[in-house]
């Protein structure tokens, strides 16, 4: 049986592996590394390279390839093949995101181009010098302490980049990135505009990113998809969350404008939600366990429906849980509310 | 005189040089949903490497659900440094979240300064942002501080305080701890905890750990939050305690195959004496190189007690030319207890989209059935221009 199993999983890989990305069949890389060991120096299909100012990409066309390759093998353009879909993409937008000349480096390196591409010595994948490869030189330290990203990329959120050396944008970026913002915020900001907190944090956001780029499914967002549907639950399930973004009177609002709930609607309350005896009553229990959800209706007329019970002296007996203190003074809010000045606490 | 205009010409020159363009994007959102029609305006512009400018605002057709207004402004900041980037400032209306307290929108300033011995201080301080471009509150403020270390090359930590008063009452007094390490290439962590200082209790603690092994990154979490104390302390409810609500687990994250990235969470919620699942297995397939089509999949158990819930979820999204691409996404969530709301929430959405130059434009159709809509239908509708991006 399992051995009918690994056959079955390697056959499927198999079948599949031009979706996965593992089929040679398809355009590769082009082969620098084995340019570079038979000794063709990078000058000679990058022309002009050492001249660079920034303005242009130095990509070699099919003349400079017959220069060698004199009898090619197809008809169609070399570079169709011998480089993967997006290659030119990627080094158009490392043109436009980086401060960078070859020029000026060309002199510094004296002409030894793997200095800085060391990618080349394991192969063909990965041309694009790792920023580790520019902190040999330049001072990291000076640029990271005065958080001058800028000094080298340009227009960082619209490029999308994000440096090997950053965090926290892989995996469950959602449920992570407040914690690493916590003691990385001035990182995060080096980066991202005001608006990017202020699209999902903000008090006065019109509709989320989620709604505004309905057509990227990919993109991450907390509300996403059917949120509307179980956000009761995803709420119940993790109390004070929402808090941590809305203001408590936010549900009531909306399930009003929507037409579920307020307005002299029928009371969302299940039966035995308040009575006479302690087993009648849910609400207490069910108060400790969400009370932001409480908040969330009552916390303008809730002080006097809770009061006319939980007052000092009153058949509610004391709210508080044991040991209870605060350093809120009894005439402020609202301590106040139960506790009249003069009253014993 | 003269000699100090000339002065002035040469110091200016090279900031007409470095000078980025204006940049302006405008979103056209319309729905057959409320907010029927909304239109985002945003700029930003760069006037020397040290002083820039951003802001957005929007008007919609009609009131957003929750917030009786029609138009507000979500971001209008000035935001200068020094050249040596030592210290840097913003004023106007932000998101200012420094440390373990909690992000507050605000209209008021923030700076940063770094001082010597590698400490760093940080503050703000302005009024609450309240929905509306006016309002009627009076003693409204708040303020915020941090002040930080950097711990060599490999870390971070900071000792935060916050105040906010509404009518003059104390609403949120809150200090912040915060830590953040990263052990080689390998291993990172960071941690926080808020206490409430008003309400006197622990109002939230996290912590999260990081492993990465080659494809396979795994992490470690555990979050303990109190909703009691993050109310604001003028209300009612933020005296009866809470029963604390916790969540602990770890994700496995695998690029099992260049193009193919699998992940699953395994974990458990905790909120009173109730415990329930968190389990995630997660599947997204690029089918290009750059991913601009691709496939996804996720399946969920997640909620606590009588809330616990089974989702489903898949999206895919295909390029079609360079300018056209097509996406669907569909969600099924299951509830264990439907009370009478439907035994599942079908959720689905379909959408063509064409980009071109600075052009945006996309169409969707969205359909589903929740526990407040036996079914509903709407159209979705949304057309962008950007001016000034390279």
């Amino acid at each position: 049986m399992t051995k009918r199993i690994v056959i079955l999983a390697f056959l499927l890989v198999g079948a599949c592996a031009g979706v996965l990305g593992l089929s040679k069949s398809q355009p590769q890389p082009f082969p620098h590394r084995a340019h570079v060991t038979k000794g063709v120096p990078c000058t000679r299909c990058h022309v002009g390279i050492s001249e660079d100012d920034g303005s242009k990409l130095h990509i070699p066309d099919d003349t400079t390839c017959v220069e060698c390759h004199q009898k090619p093998h197809d008809s169609r353009p070399c570079l169709g093949c011998h480089t993967t879909e997006g290659k030119l993409a990627e080094l158009m937008e490392a043109r436009e995101h980086l401060v960078f000349q070859h020029k000026a480096h060309f002199k510094e390196v004296k002409g030894n181009c793997a200095r800085c591409h060391v990618g080349v010595a394991e192969g063909d994948t990965r041309m694009r010098p790792p920023m580790a490869a520019c902190f040999k030189c330049h001072d990291q330290q000076a640029a990271s302490n005065a958080s001058r990203c800028d000094a080298c990329h340009k227009d960082l959120e619209d490029s999308g980049t994000l440096p090997a050396t950053h965090l926290a944008h892989d995996a469950d970026w959602l449920s992570e990135h407040g914690l690493r913002a916590a003691s990385s915020g001035e990182l995060c900001q080096s980066c991202h505009k005001e608006a990017f907190c202020a699209s999902c944090h903000g008090q006065t956001v019109a509709a989320l990113p989620a709604t505004m780029k309905f057509g990227n499914p990919f993109s991450p967002s907390v509300h996403r998809a059917g949120f509307a549907s179980r956000h009761s639950l995803e709420a119940h399930s993790e109390p004070g969350t929402c808090t941590t973004c809305h203001q408590p009177e936010r549900c009531a609002t909306c399930h009003i404008a929507k037409g579920v709930a307020g307005d002299g609607r029928r009371s969302p309350h299940p039966p035995g939600w308040v009575g006479l005896t302690a087993s009648e009553n849910l609400h207490g229990r069910e108060a400790r366990r969400d009370p932001a959800s409480c908040a969330a209706c009552h916390d303008g007329g809730g002080q006097s429906l809770c009061i006319g019970c939980h007052k000092v002296g009153g058949v509610g007996g004391n709210p508080h849980p044991p040991g209870w203190s605060s350093r809120i003074s009894l005439s402020s809010a609202p301590c106040r509310f139960c506790h009249p000045i003069g009253s014993r606490p | 005189m003269r000699r100090a205009l000339l002065a002035m010409a040469v110091a200016a020159s090279p900031i007409v040089a470095e000078a980025d363009p204006l940049r302006l994007r405008g979103d056209a959102l319309a729905t057959t949903a409320s907010p029927a029609g909304l239109l985002t305006l945003e700029a930003s512009g760069q006037q020397t490497s040290n002083l820039s400018a951003e802001a957005v605002v929007w008007v919609a057709g009609q009131p957003t659900p929750g917030q009786d207004t029609r138009g507000d402004v979500l971001v209008i900041a000035l935001k200068a440094k020094d050249k040596k980037g030592r210290a840097s400032g913003t004023l106007g209306r932000f998101v200012a979240s420094i440390g373990a307290l909690r992000p507050v929108h605000v209209d008021g300033a923030g700076g940063r300064v770094h001082l010597p011995q590698r400490f760093d201080v940080e503050a703000y301080g302005g009024v609450p942002v309240v929905p509306g471009l006016a309002t009627s509150r009076s003693w409204d403020w708040m303020f915020g501080s941090r002040l930080s270390r950097k711990l060599g090359d490999w870390g971070s930590a900071g000792v935060a305080y916050l105040q906010q008063r509404d009518d003059a009452q104390i609403a949120t007094e809150e200090v912040g701890f915060d830590a953040g390490a990263a052990f080689g290439k390998a291993d990172n962590a960071a941690a926080k905890l808020a206490y409430d200082l008003a309400g006197e209790g622990v109002a939230e603690v996290s912590f999260m750990a990081t492993h990465k092994e080659g494809s396979l990154r795994t992490d470690v979490f555990a979050v303990h939050r109190s909703p009691s104390h993050i109310l604001p302390a003028t209300s009612l409810f933020s005296v009866l305690g809470d029963y604390a609500s916790e969540r602990a687990g770890g994700t496995l994250t695998w690029k099992a195959a260049p193009r193919l990235d699998l992940g699953a969470d395994l974990g458990a919620r905790r909120s009173g004496t109730e415990m329930g699942p968190l389990l995630v297995g997660r599947a997204k397939l690029k089918l290009d190189d750059r991913g601009r089509s691709a496939l996804t999949g996720e399946v969920r158990r997640d909620g606590v007690g009588a809330d616990e819930w089974t989702g489903l979820r898949g999206a895919a999204r295909y390029a079609l030319t360079n300018e056209f691409g097509v996406a669907t996404e569909l969600e099924l969530v299951i509830p264990d207890e439907d009370r009478g709301l439907g035994r599942v929430w079908p959720w689905a959405l379909a959408a063509v989209s064409w980009d071109r130059g600075d052009w945006h434009a996309a169409v969707a159709a969205e359909a589903s059935a929740s526990p407040t809509d036996v079914r509903r239908f709407d159209v979705l509708g949304t057309l962008g221009r950007s001016w000034g991006l390279k």
